[in-house]
Parts: C-alpha cells; sequence; structure tokens
C-alpha cells in the first residue's frame, strides 16, 4: 500500500523535502510505520533525537498503536512552536 | 460561539475581540502574542511561522471545545498569523467573552499553553547571523 508522508519546519529543512510517497507492507502498525518512514527518509535520525518528534496519521496524533491504511495522510514533526 | 482561523494577512486585535460580544456577557479577555526582539539574549531580525494548517485547524477546534466545557465562558476566538513576521507584529490573538472576568482569564492562560504545547505551528527565528526553527517546551509554560 501507498502513503503520504509531510514533514514541516525542521523535519521538512532535514529531509529536504515538504512531501513523499512511500510503499509499506499492508497492516503496518504506526510505530513501526515511523520506524520504515525514519529508515527511509535521510536526514531525521541525524538532525534530530528521534525520541521527541510528534507522528500524525490524518491529522490525528498517534499513539503508535493504529494500523496505517492504504493512501494515509501521514506527518513527521519537532515538539510544536507557535503563540 | 466560536471561531478559529489561519491567515497571513496582519491581525487586527481589537475587531477579532470585538466578534464576540454575547449579549449574556460582560467580559472579553484578548492575549496580544507578538513578535519578541530579545530571546534568551539574542537578537531577532523576524520570524517565519508555518502551520500543518488542517490539522492545526482541528487541534484549535479541540482547545476551544475543551475551554468551553471546562470553563463558565461563552465565546472564544482563535487567530493565528503565519509567514514573515517582524518584531512587534501580532502573531496570536486569543478573546475569551464570559458572563463573569475570573472565567475568560483562566481559560485565556489555558487556551494559549495548550495551543504551545498541541497545535502544529512552528517558528523559525531569523538572526542577523543564522536561523533556526524553535522547537516547543511540552509543557507550554514560556
Amino acid at each position: 500500500m501507498k502513503v503520504k508522508v509531510l514533514f514541516f519546519g525542521a523535519t521538512a529543512d532535514s529531509v529536504g523535502e515538504r512531501e513523499v510517497r512511500l510503499e509499506l507492507p499492508d497492516g503496518t502498525f504506526a510505530d513501526k510505520a515511523l520506524e520504515e518512514i525514519l529508515d527511509k527518509c535521510e536526514g531525521l535520525r541525524e538532525n534530530h533525537d528521534v525520541g521527541q518528534l510528534h507522528f500524525s496519521i490524518n491529522q490525528e496524533y498517534s499513539n503508535g498503536k493504529e494500523t496505517i491504511c492504504d493512501g494515509d495522510e501521514l506527518a513527521v514533526f519537532t515538539a510544536v512552536s507557535g503563540g | 460561539m466560536k471561531f478559529f482561523e489561519l491567515t497571513s494577512e496582519p491581525l487586527d486585535v481589537g475587531a477579532i475581540a470585538r466578534r464576540i460580544v454575547p449579549e449574556e456577557c460582560g467580559a472579553t479577555v484578548t492575549l496580544d502574542g507578538y513578535v519578541r526582539k530579545f530571546t534568551k539574549g539574542r537578537e531577532t531580525d523576524y520570524l517565519v511561522y508555518e502551520a500543518y494548517e488542517p490539522m492545526a485547524l482541528k487541534e484549535m477546534e479541540k482547545l476551544i471545545d475543551k475551554a468551553l466545557d471546562k470553563y463558565e465562558i461563552a465565546a472564544v476566538g482563535i487567530v493565528h498569523r503565519l509567514g514573515k513576521l517582524d518584531i512587534g507584529e501580532t502573531s496570536v490573538v486569543i478573546s475569551v467573552s464570559s458572563p463573569h472576568r475570573r472565567a475568560a482569564f483562566e481559560s485565556c492562560e489555558w487556551l494559549i499553553k495548550e495551543l504551545k504545547r498541541t497545535v502544529p505551528i512552528w517558528k523559525k527565528e531569523v538572526y542577523a547571523d543564522g536561523e533556526v526553527w524553535v522547537e516547543g517546551d511540552v509543557s507550554g509554560e514560556q
């Protein structure tokens, strides 16, 4: 299945892209999907404390336990700093 | 009553506050958050704000719904600006109306603290000699 992965701010700078498409095995869980993204998108592990990165699925914060579906919109970003 | 918006246009704080003046209310507390020149002693030239817009709007609405549930308030409006902002320009406005002022003050403080913790918006500080994406304080206290 195919998913879209978005990056913002610092993670977009690290990866050098704002959006990538990834192929994941059917039934992948969120925590595994994040590992795949960290492995495939160079710059994330190098520039970030990965334990501090946030992960969302279809614009909702992930708890790591969800099952990813074909066409999902994932995003990886640093702690937010609006205001 | 509620509204929550993202815009790249300058914010008119007074106009935003006056959008929520329900008849049952007697007070509106408004936070005018603007760009600070000095952060930890370093001089900022300007800021750039970026958002994951659809998710930011969803998170703003969730916060407002929680505040309306948690406090004795009648209306909340939040508008956050995006893009390049100069020193002193307003980046965020949070207005809360309530029958009595105390709930409006308390909920306005709670809303900005939570916004800084959960709403996917990021600021880049640009200095004379470099730039950095700010990583938020997870407590939302700063």
